[in-house]
């Protein structure tokens, strides 16, 4: 169970969370599928539809932008293989709303955006009992290989 | 027969397809026959109490059946529900900061440093353990040591609370590791080492300035240091938006 990277799409994500501190910036990872590995490829960033007072702590993408990217990913012949989001002033650990939240078999990477730096991130995964989210490994490569 | 689209998060549960053709006259029995065909599928789509779990959207022929009849809209034959999750999430809730005082610390501090240069000008070893005595017994109670001080000016009206959400946590231990200087300084005194009893003072009437003048609690950031360290009891992390040892914002002065 791990997630494979490039170093540029990792940091691409850190920006993307640096850039939407104090609030949570999210997106869609798009990738490749095999077995129980992922390779990231690409990303979609998303507005946060959370009213403005919630966005510090709260991140939602609508349905709709759903659709438009499942098209998107499908399009460039990959799939949404997961969602990134933010922690601003947080570790990067899925909180019980992000348990609640979740879909199974999606990676989930969490960056912890500190004083407005991106301090890590860490990918994780729902159980099929929706019990818990387990942590994945995270490896990160100059390019994007397997 | 209505044909229902999976999401790819929800594939492994019909074994891997995408798309599954059920029977139903709403979208209700719809999902009930395709819990039923596919068990697995069925503690994603609802909860404990058979409620649409809130990310379970449903698009019947593309439109939302929000907006339609919701999960009694009717369907008919060569319908397409699609499901489509929304996605979410967050970090854990904050509870909300406690409110500190910042005018009782400022006041806290200018007394510091006014006693204790005195207690230099006079020599008197006694007089820095009479103030690390009383921070210490403030740190203790988890108040400013001098706060009757604070209390009396403010009740004759020279001063103004400051009051902001904050962690009284690393200002509570600032004060103690002042007090720790100040009670081993008059220690160094009264065994007759003035160079290090005196030195200890004017660490913290150094550190104390910083404070009142420089807007920098070094104490503070000594704990925000030690937290994200994980060190234990140093639990508390910076207030959002707030610079560690810095003044945090005040609650309007939140970005929009």
């Amino acid at each position: 169970m791990t997630l494979y990277a490039s170093q540029s799409l990792l940091e691409q994500i850190h920006a993307l969370g640096e850039a939407a501190y104090p609030e949570e910036g999210a997106g869609l990872l798009y990738g490749e599928i095999r077995g129980d590995d992922r390779l990231a490829t690409g990303v979609r960033p998303l507005p946060n539809s959370v009213e403005e007072d919630g966005r510090r702590r709260r991140y939602r993408i609508a349905p709709q932008e759903m659709i438009a990217a499942e098209m998107e990913a499908e399009h460039q012949g990959l799939e949404v293989i997961g969602v990134f989001h933010s922690h601003p002033d947080h570790p990067a650990v899925a909180s019980e709303t992000d348990r609640e939240w979740a879909l199974p078999w999606y990676s989930y990477l969490i960056t912890s955006v500190r004083e407005g730096r991106a301090a890590e991130s860490r990918s994780w995964r729902l159980t099929d009992d929706r019990s818990m989210m387990i942590e994945e490994a995270v490896s990160v490569a100059q390019e994007a290989r397997w | 027969m209505v044909m229902i689209r999976v999401p790819a998060p929800l594939r492994p549960y019909t074994g891997g397809a995408k798309e599954v053709q059920v029977q139903g006259q709403t979208v209700a029995t719809a999902l009930a026959d395709l819990s039923l065909r596919h068990p697995d599928l069925r503690p994603h789509l609802f909860d404990d109490r058979g409620e649409l779990r809130p990310f379970v959207n449903l698009f019947l022929n593309e439109e939302d059946i929000r907006s339609l009849q919701g999960t009694a809209t009717p369907v008919a034959e060569g319908d397409r529900l699609m499901i489509v999750p929304s996605i979410a999430g967050g970090r854990p809730d904050q509870p909300a900061l406690p409110r500190v005082d910042h005018a009782a610390l400022r006041t806290n501090q200018a007394v510091i440093i006014g006693s204790l240069i005195g207690a230099f000008i006079a020599d008197s070893g006694w007089l820095v353990a009479l103030v690390g005595a009383i921070m210490a017994l403030g740190s203790l109670l988890g108040v400013a040591g001098f706060l009757p001080i604070y209390r009396l000016l403010r009740a004759a009206g020279i001063f103004k609370p400051d009051v902001l959400p904050d962690h009284p946590e690393p200002h509570r231990f600032a004060q103690a590791l002042g007090a720790a200087f100040l009670l081993a300084g008059s220690l160094a005194l009264g065994l007759g080492v003035p160079a290090a009893g005196w030195a200890l003072t004017w660490i913290v009437i150094g550190l104390a300035a910083l404070n009142l003048f420089g807007g920098l609690c070094v104490g503070c950031l000594v704990y925000y240091w030690l937290s994200r360290l994980g060190a234990p009891w140093f639990t508390k992390t910076p207030p959002a938006g707030a610079r560690p040892g810095r003044r945090p914002p005040a609650p309007s002065d939140s970005p929009r």
